[in-house]
């Protein structure tokens, strides 16, 4: 097993190796520096010569990659070109705030999509198994950006029940206030993991339905309880190692509602970045959500090599 | 995936294999009937210039968001005055290029690089897999963003984006399926016998392989067109005066207030097209006797 | 970090517990806040240089920090002008016109208590000025150098303790102008803070509110300086807070459900509803230009034929435009407004006029089978852009009238700053024919910065390249008259010039609405790019 996690870990460092040299390419593709963008003509060009410096803009493009590999490696993200400050506090504010919509969206998600998909799987071909899993196949098909606007229409504007946009208060312990800023980008967030979690559990409880061992134990009269704890127990890890990919999914894909919201967390904070051409946000930002995504990634293979251990190969 | 005694089953079967699954398909009204609306949704796009009422770019100041059944706009007018219809026929071409190119492209260059991995083997797989695993590592709405953000807005870049992003899944999927055929006797028993490696390829292997790709790359679509119209939301995707369902919406949202309808409708539309392909994408997936 | 992290995931989970619970109270403000939604997407750097174009000067600059020369801003019917603010007066010199003298006022504090004098203001134009001063901020630097600044190398120094001495690199005669955008801060407290990026956390200005709890995208506040130097100033608010909210529709759905009081900018399309909700909606006359900013360089470009630049302004519907704009706009037909006495009496007066506009082209040698095509780079979105898509998209259709054969490159508000700061015929504007780019006209420097031909690009802001020999030396005349009336005479031969000779496409003045809750009292609507906030009061 420590054999297995450490294999994992180690591979993780040519990704994330790689990642990082395909990010720095990207980010050398697009036309004109961040320097440009900033500096207006009429500034004298040694002014331009020095932001260029301060920034290694100057450098030949593999010593820029070293440097840059460099600081993201030792956590220093550098600074920001648009606000001058640490690159590093900001981002890990924004993704402070993401996790604050994510978290209670994927579990938000899991749940409803647990009990979606169970309860469709064991009224197989009834109306009720038709509803939820037209639910759950809604849920994988509306543009969640969408349904964010259509919530602010109806919550924010129309009956003024719930705050449509920003985080409201700062600080803990929470506050009522802040909670219900929470609701409609958590409720929006979480549609997607709802969908493809009960799809994923409807399809899985229906195969262990229809394995023998559930008719012997259905046979042997156990009662309906203990054969769901059954179905359930043999249900779950497949969906916790999809939760935690979809956590994955909701950090990088919160970009459009936190757009939808005025969300400040990580997403936000990229738009802006690709804006106005802010490269050393820019590049730790999505470098730092992909390192999260391959960190995820081992979480889930471990904890499934842990629960099944014919995985660990 | 496919056991063995299951993949043998289907080779033994050869052509009988799809006409059962024609015959499964024929009697799932459910996915026929999405599968008919696809059709209509499709044909009505892609013959626009036919069912359009109006011209999609002639727009009238007079006439601005309009609700439906104004003076000859059945379905109301945009925030510019024009034909909403129209421009909702015309938007479905960039929005179904957009949901089907990517995987279309994906699909070529994925699924041979899948295959090249899994029938190879050894230092070729393991160099196809491990480029694939640091694409991996980015969460795919991340990938898109991230490209379209760099290379500029435009339909090409958002093809190109999405594309990217599709390429490692599909790999993935069909280098393990290869890979499981590969080591089954029939194909063993072909390589012994001398056969080629690309008629192996063509008649073992693509056979068994290409269900389970297609069925993933249905149910991609779907996910190709939220992104896409996604990107044109944030503006990094389709750009103007091209109209694309999520550039509708993106310019539409302004007017949520003066008429929810009119606004509604381009991400209605876009709903209803992924539905159509998630439900068809499940209803091949059973047809076929695909598990994932 | 790791503790207010913990904290905000907390949050989180204990909102799970919550949801689908809704309370219909609204959030407790305090008496005399006002909350404002910015149409930037971020606060404006707060270090005393604000970024985020004039919206980060009109809410980050005038409100924390002063300047030499101010704006009046108190009056809504007749277009802003200059008045003394730190400096309590200056004067030309009459001999030599490249110096400028500025008396400093006197007893006047930073928020920290120390005083504001001579040396404090030397040491704050070193900041921009000086390379090798340790207070030298090459970011705040190539934002304050970016308005033009003409001072020549070492051009200012201390008198004594209350005046100081500018030198010009040639005689500028609307040099005050110029100031109104460079803003004084506190040695001391940077001192304190040690570097820039320190200061930002708490800044230290003379203005007439306290910059405080600065938060990068989220919020920041202003509160009530009582001590302000302007008796007359000092604000009946108690705090303002300003937030960045780049969406138009996330500002109004804040307004809508009372997250804020005011925002900049309301979509177009909702002002009817705002008002029959009972908001009050402002329409400002003020000093902004949507044109086309046409490319003169670039070879087989059309627009080099002055034939056609004219054509092209009698070919644009104005008046549609603004009825598309819910008349948040008006027509231009020049740089500066017709009822300015600075806009002369021009040969053209444009108006939408398809057969006048197809002779033109004729003559030009564009007809029927040959219409004038061209490319108009254009931005999704961007500071004081307006709705750039369906605009460029109604222009283009009323241009198709008259043969004008228009199509887009569209790119983000970034790539075309970059493209707008190089050369025409750089890759960077990837072959476009003109570029739609908001701009300010404020005031006599914005003329020279965008038309004047030693200002083109890279060196200046003259994108298109434009050239006109007359209009350069009207110019240079302007800039050495001795009196405001020799000056304004000149401007005004320049601006007939602009009118015919069409270096722009003329389209529409911007109105910058704004939308508030009936509850904002005092505020002043000024024909300026700013505002002034210490007059506004909430019950």
């Amino acid at each position: 097993m420590w054999y297995f996690i450490a294999r994992r870990v180690l591979y993780a460092i040519p990704i994330l190796l790689g990642v990082s040299l395909m990010v720095f390419l990207l980010l050398k593709l697009v036309p004109g520096d961040a320097a440009d963008i900033m500096i207006p003509p009429e500034a004298p060009r040694e002014v331009a010569a020095m932001i260029r410096a301060r920034f290694g803009l100057d450098q030949p493009v593999h010593i820029q990659y070293l440097r840059w590999l460099q600081s993201m490696a030792t956590g220093n993200f550098g600074t920001s070109i648009f606000t001058n400050q640490p690159v590093a506090s900001e981002l890990f504010s924004a993704l402070s705030n993401t996790f604050m919509i994510a978290i209670p969206a994927v579990i938000l998600g899991f749940s409803c999509g647990v009990l979606l998909g169970t309860l469709a799987a064991l009224n197989n071909g009834t109306w009720l198994d038709k509803l939820f899993s037209s639910v759950a196949i809604a849920g994988v098909s509306l543009p969640h950006y969408w349904v964010g606007m259509v919530l602010v229409a109806i919550f924010a504007v129309v009956h003024n029940v719930l705050p449509g946009q920003g985080m409201g208060p700062e600080g803990f312990p929470a506050s009522w206030e802040q909670i219900k800023h929470l609701v409609l980008p958590v409720v929006t967030l979480s549609l997607i993991p709802m969908g493809v979690i009960s799809r994923l559990v409807r399809a899985n409880v229906l195969e262990i339905l229809s394995m023998e061992f559930v008719s012997a134990l259905s046979a042997k009269g156990l009662r309906t309880r203990q054969v769901l704890l059954h179905i359930m127990k043999n249900a779950t890890p497949s969906a916790l190692a999809l939760m935690g990919l979809q956590f994955g999914y909701l950090l990088g894909g919160s970009i459009l509602v936190e757009t939808v919201f005025n969300w400040p967390g990580s997403g936000s904070l990229l738009n802006l970045a690709i804006f106005r051409r802010d490269i050393p946000v820019l590049s730790a930002i999505i470098l730092v959500l992909a390192t999260i995504f391959v960190v995820i990634n081992i979480l889930v293979d471990v904890l499934q090599a842990l629960i099944d251990p014919r995985i660990r190969r | 995936m496919l056991t063995e005694a299951e993949v043998i089953k289907r080779a033994a079967a050869g052509k009988s294999y799809w006409v059962r699954v024609r015959e499964r398909l024929l009697v799932d009204r459910l996915t026929l009937s999405v599968t008919l609306l696809l059709a209509m949704i499709v044909i009505m796009v892609l013959a626009a210039p036919v069912f359009a009422t109006h011209d999609p770019t002639i727009s009238s100041v007079m006439a601005r968001l309009k609700s439906p059944g104004y003076e000859g706009h059945w379905l109301g007018t945009d925030e510019v005055g024009r034909d909403l219809w129209s421009r909702i026929l015309y938007g479905g071409r960039y929005s179904l290029l957009c949901g089907v190119m990517p995987v279309f492209f994906a699909l070529l260059i994925g699924g041979s690089l899948g295959l090249a991995a899994g029938y190879s083997g050894g230092t070729i797989n393991s160099i196809i897999m491990r480029s694939m695993d640091i694409l991996y590592a980015f969460p795919s709405i991340l990938l898109a963003v991230a490209i379209c953000g760099m290379l500029g807005s435009g339909i090409g870049n958002t093809i190109l984006a999405l594309t990217v992003t599709f390429i490692p899944p599909i790999v993935r999927i069909s280098e393990t399926v290869t890979t499981q055929v590969r080591s089954l006797e029939f194909v063993e028993a072909a390589r012994a016998s001398g056969a080629r490696p690309l008629s192996i390829v063509r008649f073992h292997i693509l056979n068994n392989v290409l269900g389970p790709i297609l069925v993933y790359a249905t149910s991609l679509i779907s996910i190709s067109i939220i992104l896409a119209a996604g990107l044109s939301f944030l503006g990094l995707g389709v750009t103007p005066p091209d109209a694309e369902w999520g550039l509708m919406l993106n310019n539409l949202r302004q007017a949520i207030w003066v008429n929810p309808l009119v606004a509604a409708l381009p991400g209605a539309m876009i709903f209803i097209t992924s539905m159509c392909f998630n439900l068809m994408s499940d209803g091949l997936r059973s047809a076929m006797d695909v598990r994932m | 970090m790791t503790q207010h992290w913990t904290g905000r995931c907390i949050t989180g989970f204990v909102s799970m517990a919550w949801l689908g619970l809704a309370a219909t109270t609204g959030p407790a403000i305090a008496q005399g806040t006002l909350r404002i939604a910015m149409t930037a997407s971020d606060v404006p750097t707060t270090t005393g240089v604000p970024n985020n174009g004039f919206e980060g000067v009109r809410f980050m600059g005038f409100t924390g920090f002063d300047a030499l020369v101010m704006w009046d801003l108190s009056k809504a019917d007749k277009a802003a002008d200059i008045v003394p603010g730190l400096a309590e007066s200056w004067r030309q010199d009459a001999k030599d016109r490249k110096k400028w003298v500025f008396k400093l006022r006197r007893n006047v504090r930073f928020h920290d208590g120390t005083p504001f004098d001579a040396s404090a203001a030397i040491w704050n134009l070193d900041r921009t000025f000086k390379q090798d001063s340790k207070q030298f901020d090459a970011q705040g630097s190539a934002i304050n150098r970016g308005r033009p600044a003409y001072i020549a190398g070492n051009g200012y120094r201390k008198i004594d303790d209350s005046t100081i001495e500018f030198t010009t690199v040639r005689p500028i005669s609307y040099f005050p102008y110029v100031l109104t955008t460079i803003f004084f801060v506190s040695p001391t407290a940077f001192e304190k803070a040690g570097n820039w990026a320190e200061f930002a956390k708490a800044p230290v200005g003379t203005g007439p509110f306290k910059v405080a709890n600065f938060k990068p995208r989220i919020s920041v506040d202003l509160l009530k300086n009582p001590d302000y130097w302007d008796k007359n100033r000092i604000p009946k608010l108690d705090k303002v807070v300003l937030f960045p909210m780049p969406e138009a529709n996330t500002r109004l759905a804040a307004l809508r459900s009372g997250q804020v009081d005011w925002i900049e900018v309301p979509p177009p399309d909702s002002i009817d509803g705002l008002k029959k909700a009972g908001y009050a909606v402002s329409i400002n006359s003020y000093p902004h230009v949507w044109p086309w900013v046409l490319n003169q360089a670039k070879p087989g470009s059309p627009f080099r034929d002055v034939k056609v630049r004219q054509a092209l302004n009698y070919c644009v519907d104005r008046a549609g435009l603004v009825t598309l704009l819910n008349g948040t706009a008006e027509p231009s037909v020049g740089f500066f407004k017709k009822t300015d006495p600075r806009f002369g009496k021009p040969v053209n007066e444009y108006k939408f006029d398809p057969a006048l506009a197809k002779k033109l082209l004729a003559e030009a040698g564009y007809g029927s089978g040959k219409p004038a095509k061209a490319k108009i780079m254009i931005s999704t979105s961007g500071s004081g852009q307006m709705l750039p898509l369906p605009m460029n998209e109604f222009l283009q259709q009323s241009m198709k009238q008259c043969g004008f054969d228009i199509t887009f490159e569209v790119v983000e508000w970034g790539t075309m700053l970059v493209a707008f700061r190089a050369e025409p015929t750089a890759p960077q504007a990837v072959n476009s024919d003109a570029i739609n780019i908001s701009l300010v006209s404020s005031d006599v420097s914005m003329v020279v910065r965008w038309f004047f031909s030693e200002n083109s690009t890279p060196k200046g802001s003259n994108w298109g390249h434009w050239k006109n020999p007359k209009f350069d030396e009207l110019l240079l005349k302007m800039e050495s008259a001795t009196s405001q009336q020799e000056a304004n005479q000149h401007l005004t031969k320049m601006h007939e010039t602009l009118v015919d000779e069409a270096p722009w496409l003329w389209i529409v003045h911007d109105g910058n609405p704004r939308a508030m809750t009936k509850t904002v009292q005092g505020f002043v609507s000024a024909q300026a790019w700013f505002v002034d906030l210490t007059r506004v009061s909430l019950p």
